[in-house]
């Protein structure tokens, strides 16, 4: 079940899924691409989030960077000054992950989400 | 201010890293709430830092461990650059009030699917470092 055409299609299928995501929400997609991995490919978590980041190597946003960025939806002094601290901060993460049950860390993550999502839903429609 | 903006990209990045995820799940809210920024600005934002290769240290860390799927990868980067163009060409269009609703949503199922027990018949999430023989 690991190889062949139709795996590759079908990872392909998912991973076109999460680009729309991506596109949509302005996110790498990983947060996504993660658990399609583990859920419908069996790979371990690990492996899901390692394949995740050589998946976000390439720049595949950037199809939807220049529709925002055509819209006029970017803001460059911000972006710029985040990049150098993403990347530091992603060095650190990769070695806190080995040491690290990132289970635990998942859980607040999510719940962090979780409520941050409730948040925003409901401050962008009831008013 | 400047401040604040290279210690918000630190803590995204430790997330990068610690989750494989791109960050823009997390840059966008804090993008919104702590800048202050409209949907559509931090959306645009976000995509922008993603563009470079920002979570480059990270993988070096999982590829060391040899946990990572090559071919698996370059099939994920190729679907999601198409899917990208379709994601984009609904949003830039939506009234920034719904996509913050629809943002606020995905984020709560984005929640659910990382509280999700995994059940990886192969491996468990118990930290790596221990066993892969390092040549």
């Amino acid at each position: 079940m690991t190889e062949g055409p139709l795996h590759d299609a079908s990872i392909f299928m998912a991973a076109s899924v999460c680009g729309v995501a991506s596109g949509l929400f302005g996110i790498g997609g990983g947060v996504l691409l993660v658990p399609f991995l583990a859920l419908f490919f069996a790979f371990g978590q690990h492996r899901a989030q390692g394949t995740s980041l050589i998946a976000l190597i390439p720049p595949t946003g950037l199809l939807a960077f220049l529709a925002y960025a055509k819209a006029g939806y970017i803001s460059w002094k911000t972006g710029l000054l985040l990049i150098p601290g993403v990347f530091i901060g992603g060095v650190l993460g990769g070695w806190l992950a080995k040491r690290f049950r990132p289970r635990r860390m998942r859980q607040v993550f999510a719940g962090l989400m979780f409520v941050l999502g409730v948040w925003q839903a409901a401050a962008a429609w009831w008013r | 201010m400047t401040l604040l903006i290279l210690l918000l990209g630190v803590v995204v990045g430790v997330l990068v890293g610690l989750l494989g995820i791109g960050g823009g799940v997390a840059l966008v809210p804090a993008l919104v709430y702590l800048l202050h920024m409209d949907q559509h600005l931090a959306q645009g934002t976000s995509l922008l830092i993603l563009l470079p290769p920002v979570g480059l240290g990270a993988l070096r860390q999982y590829w060391k461990q040899g946990q990572v799927d090559l071919r698996a990868g370059i099939l994920c980067a190729l679907g999601m650059l198409v899917g990208g163009y379709v994601g984009g060409w609904i949003a830039v269009p939506l009234p920034s009030r719904h996509l913050e609703g629809l943002f606020g949503c995905f984020l709560i199922l984005a929640a659910f699917l990382l509280l999700r027990k995994p059940e990886s018949p192969y491996r468990t999430t118990v930290a790596t470092d221990e066993e892969p023989a390092r040549d």
